[in-house]
């Protein structure tokens, strides 16, 4: 009884992890789903492929502000500047007032103000 | 024994460990990243051409003779030999040397960036692509001074404010970038680069203030020939 106790526990605990975990991974066609998977591949650095699945988020919910700030980030990440601005400026427009889109949007207008400058391009990447 | 009472402490920390592990993929809701943003070069080059250093105007010449820590730096010689080194090192330019007794047909900069037969010429002489020119400026500045500071009473536990001296330099550099065709003379580019960087100190290095504002620059200088990276953070949604 005593080997089999912590045992148990342990079992337990995996089943609840895996439960967490896989909860967005259970519905394939959801934004939430494309936007989970697109946000650990970005974290691996894997930026066309996260940009193809917050492209996909954003198609299925053209009003959440949170695909559309991941979408710009990732066509950033892949130099797609003048992109990255559009989808900033909307993700700005559905939530005003979420910190971390603010933050963002500030930090890459700054770049973005000084990448122009010197390249005199409106339009970044291709 | 006690097991049962061990069994049952253990049951109770259950909702506890289920309650945990909730929380993490909800609590993760944003993710701080680091981008690394390509940056196209400026000149729009093979990659592989002839480049010719030519020298540059040295803006604070003038002042060398009163200033005793500006004579302290060959900043014609320092400059060429650290463009010529970073060039070579981390592109695929072939950096091609002028002849040492070369010399500037003006102290213009626009005059400079005129003279459209003088770098034909330089471009013919040395069979460079590419010539490279313009201007440099470095100055050490004495930022010594009175400075606001916060104090903190250990008598009444009160916070007041104090004028304290802080000895500082400051390290300034300009530059003023001209490329040119090599074959045509024309002027490909002009573009300027500034720097300021302060140190703690009245007796700073100034040799060392020069690189520190040099290598500060060194990507920007670089991406006018090669593509080159720039980190940044960004936050993203996670669910």
């Amino acid at each position: 009884m005593t080997v089999r106790r912590p045992t148990y526990l342990f079992a337990l605990a995996a089943i609840l992890a895996s439960a967490a975990g896989c909860g967005s991974y259970s519905r394939p066609e959801s934004a939430e789903t494309q936007l989970s998977f697109g946000s650990s591949v970005a974290k691996k650095g894997l930026w066309r492929e996260a940009a193809f699945r917050f492209q996909q988020a954003v198609a299925k919910e053209p009003n959440n502000a949170r695909a559309r700030n991941n979408l710009a980030v990732a066509l950033e990440a892949s130099g797609e500047y003048a992109r990255a601005l559009t989808e900033y400026k909307k993700a700005l427009e559905l939530d005003p007032d979420d910190n971390y889109i603010r933050r963002n949007y500030a930090r890459f207008a700054e770049f973005y103000t000084s990448y122009t400058r010197t390249t005199g391009k409106t339009a970044g990447g291709s | 024994m006690g097991t049962p009472a061990r069994w049952r402490r253990g049951l109770a920390l259950l909702p506890l460990i289920a309650a945990l592990l909730l929380a993490v993929p909800l609590g993760a809701g944003v993710s701080q990243v680091r981008l690394k943003l390509p940056l196209k070069p400026r000149l729009p080059l093979r990659g592989n051409e002839k480049i010719a250093i030519a020298p540059f105007i040295v803006v604070t010449d003038a002042e060398r003779a009163r200033d005793r820590r500006l004579q302290n730096v060959d900043l014609q010689a320092e400059f060429s030999r650290f463009l010529k080194k970073q060039i070579s090192k981390k592109t695929k330019l072939e950096v091609i040397e002028t002849p040492a007794d070369l010399k500037l047909p003006s102290q213009s900069l626009s005059e400079l960036g005129r003279a459209t037969e003088f770098w034909r010429s330089v471009g013919a002489g040395t069979g460079a692509e590419i010539v490279v020119s313009g201007s440099i400026e470095f100055r050490v500045e004495d930022r010594s001074g009175y400075k606001t500071e916060e104090y903190v009473s250990p008598i009444n536990n009160q916070t007041y404010y104090r004028q304290v001296y802080v000895e500082q330099t400051g390290f300034l550099f300009d530059i003023v970038f001209l490329v040119f065709d090599g074959r045509s003379g024309e002027r490909l580019l002009q573009d300027e680069f500034k720097d300021f960087r302060q140190t703690g100190g009245r007796r700073a290095d100034e040799l060392a203030g020069l690189f520190e504002n040099l290598f500060s620059l060194e990507n920007q200088i670089l991406n006018l020939f090669v593509a080159r990276e720039r980190e940044a953070d960004r936050y993203i949604f996670t669910n």
